[in-house]
């Protein structure tokens, strides 16, 4: 590969990416789940040291939607067939939690409270423990479908279906705590909540991104913005791409977006200014995360059905990068 | 068949390509294979309309860059006119092209017909009692006796709702009565021995809930729905009732001999099952015993729900107008269709849905996973 900073994981899955999660005690382990029906454990090492290498696979019966560690050495999944499962990765164990009634959308693991929190399509967040005698610790229902999910502290944001967005805090899910809808107009894509636990940022299928903030006094509120990303000019008409993931950085609270223009940006939301945009990849970007201490950016390549089947044999194959990061993450006027 | 020779009336031709047919029909199928093909994918639409719709919003091609329809005469080949067989030809080109015709075929002016007009759809018609009558007596002869027997137990394995009117009372050969009592008010078609038939309004198949979606929704190999597709009058069963496992129905619900498949048009797409509690739901008032309710559930895995739907229709969305956007549809996420699809789907439960019925076959079914 020419880009000395980029690396390509081996055994990559058979088909889209749907999340990648990094471990949140190794920078070099991670997580990532497939439409290939695989959750698969990577180390992603440098080519003098330790190479990178798949360390374990989780074959599931349907595609898989999300992904998430609980510690290093344990992840959940969820997907397609409505199951929540606890993995196990050292043994490559897998034990059925428990199930939704349509496909897990999305999930987050919280250490404060030892729970994970899991969103479906069938309208509906559950909270489990999979340790307990009976796992499904709750079931709030949402007034849409649970499209993506994030947490900072105790704030759950969920982006729905229908433009609507809840927040949750995790320790009364009966009601939420704040109910929004998106200020983008069109379908939400995806959602990452800030580092620093201040809010959140959502970007909409058409190539725009939201900054959004919890508190809901009218001076913070007025903060909040949201600005075209992911187009391109070609003949005059501006072509126009969903975001498909965002994620912020753990130290720097900047954020990386990524498009079906097969580009990864990254920004500073507090001078709203972009950073870096990285080379255009050979595939739209899926999948995006950073790992614990912020030093590599994950990112998951390869078609995501923007044009349904068609789009699949015209350009084939998936794959993730790990990029290394260097100052372009760090906001211009960083102190520390 | 005697070919209509009749050189005075003008056969049924072809506005893009100036050809001329046998019949509408044939027609309709070449505009389908010929020109409003895709080129993109293997759908065929049934109007150019159609067409550039399907083709911005499934393979998200900006308006001004839509293909010129194919196979077509220059200056026939745009969008603008919408062409449905011999439906829709501007007035101007059919006197155009009967100037032609006459001059071709050495007529005077003004001695070439009006194009022919549509054959009457006799599948359509509700078939008068007199017809009815006789097929039922046919029906009968061939069941012999049989029927009863047959349609009663059929009764018990479908578990409809008991219609009196379904179980002929009396022996085989030779019934009707004049004013057979059991005959429906004529315009609705009845199906004689065919227990727990739903309404022919909700038959078969019934508006999927919350609408129908857009042709882009619909996923590729999907025909779009209904339109040119009749459906019989009452001849079927639904797909939901229809025994597990390909298992041929009991004598008695054989539809009489001549009857069931010239009800399908002949090019028409195979009914599509559909999502098979909906119907079964809807035509009988919930009103199932728990075994139709296991059936509805076993036809389910085997034929899968094609498209995803709203669980709550109320807050369905649409695009801003008048702004450029990329064509995504604002109901449902690309990987809600894309677990549609044959390659991913995977029976699940559908969302919690208003209707108190299935609740407790959704709870049954989610712990199939577990």
């Amino acid at each position: 590969m020419a880009d000395p900073n980029n690396t390509v994981l081996p055994s990559p899955p058979f088909d889209t990416i749907s999340c990648i999660k990094y471990s949140p005690t190794d920078p070099d382990k991670l997580l990532v789940s497939s439409w290939d029906t695989s959750v698969r454990f990577y180390h992603a090492g440098e080519p003098n040291s330790k190479p990178s290498e798949q360390l374990a696979k989780f074959e599931h019966r349907a595609a898989i939607l999300t992904c998430c560690f609980s510690d290093s050495s344990h992840g959940f999944s969820g997907g397609l067939d409505a199951t929540i499962r606890h993995l196990e990765i050292g043994t490559e164990k897998m034990v059925t939690v428990g199930s939704h009634t349509d496909a897990v959308s999305g999930m987050v693991y919280s250490d404060e409270s030892n729970a994970l929190v899991s969103g479906s399509w069938d309208c509906s967040l559950r909270l489990w423990d999979p340790r307990a005698s009976t796992p499904q610790q709750s079931v709030t229902t949402t007034p849409e479908r649970v499209y993506c999910l994030d947490m900072t502290n105790h704030n759950i944001v969920v982006a729905m279906a229908s433009r609507l967005f809840n927040i949750y805090d995790i320790r009364n899910m009966a009601t939420p705590a704040q109910q929004r809808e998106s200020s983008l107009k069109y379908m939400t894509r995806s959602l990452a909540c800030m580092s620093d636990g201040q809010g959140y940022a959502t970007a909409s299928v058409e190539g725009r991104i939201a900054v959004e903030y919890f508190d809901p006094s009218p001076t913070a509120q007025a903060k909040k913005y949201a600005f075209k990303c992911h187009r391109h000019t070609m003949d005059d008409v501006d072509q126009v791409y969903p975001v498909n993931a965002l994620a912020f950085h753990p130290v720097y609270n900047t954020f990386a977006s990524a498009g079906s223009d097969a580009t990864v940006s990254i920004w500073d939301h507090v001078v709203k200014k972009r950073l870096r945009q990285y080379p255009k990849f050979g595939n739209p970007v899926g999948a995006l995360a950073f790992n614990c201490d912020g030093t590599r950016l994950a990112v998951g390549v390869g078609y995501n059905w923007d044009l349904g089947e068609k789009g699949m044999h015209e350009k084939p194959g998936t794959e993730i990068c790990i990029r290394r990061l260097g100052d372009e993450v760090k906001p211009k006027n960083w102190s520390g | 068949m005697a070919k209509k020779k009749n050189k005075n009336v003008i056969r049924p031709w072809c506005w893009y390509c100036e050809r001329e047919f046998e019949d509408e029909k044939v027609l309709m199928q070449h505009q389908k294979a010929k020109h409003f093909k895709c080129n993109m994918c293997p759908r065929r639409l049934n109007t150019a309309g159609g067409l550039a719709v399907h083709i911005q919003q499934v393979h998200k091609l900006e308006p001004e860059n839509l293909p010129r329809i194919e196979n077509a005469l220059p200056m026939r080949d745009g969008y603008e006119i919408e062409i449905f067989g011999m439906e829709g030809i501007p007035a101007p080109d059919i006197a155009d092209y009967k100037r032609r015709k006459e001059i071709e075929l050495g007529l005077s002016a003004g001695s070439i017909s009006a194009p022919q007009p549509k054959r009457p759809k006799v599948e359509n018609k509700p078939i008068p009692e007199e017809e009815l009558r006789n097929l039922l007596e046919q029906h009968k002869k061939l069941m012999g006796g049989s029927a009863d027997a047959a349609s009663s137990s059929s009764q018990a394995v479908y578990g409809a709702a008991p219609q009196s009117y379904m179980q002929p009372p009396m022996p085989a050969p030779g019934m009707p009565p004049p004013g057979f009592p059991m005959m429906p008010p004529p315009g609705m078609p009845p199906f004689p021995g065919f227990p727990g038939a739903p309404p022919p309004g909700l038959f078969p198949f019934p508006p999927p809930p919350g609408g129908m979606p857009p042709p882009g929704m619909l996923p590729p190999g999907m025909s779009p729905p209904p339109g040119g597709m009749p459906p019989p009058p009452g001849m079927m069963p639904p797909p939901g009732m229809m025994p597990p496992g390909g298992f041929p129905p009991p004598g008695g619900m054989m539809p009489p001999p001549g009857l069931s498949p010239v009800n399908m048009p002949p090019s028409g797409p195979p009914p599509r099952p559909v999502p098979s509690f909906v119907p079964a739901v809807t035509a009988q008032g919930g009103a199932q015993p728990p075994s139709e309710s296991f059936v509805a559930s076993g036809s389910e895995q085997s034929s899968q729900p094609m498209r995803p739907t709203l669980p709550h229709p109320s807050k369905i969305q649409s695009n801003p107008e008048g702004e450029e956007g990329n064509g995504s549809d604002p109901n449902f996420s690309v990987e809600e269709k894309r677990a549609y699809h044959p390659k991913y789907f995977v029976p699940r439960p559908l969302p919690p849905s208003d209707s108190a019925g299935p609740r407790g076959t959704k709870r049954a079914r989610a712990e199939d996973f577990l």
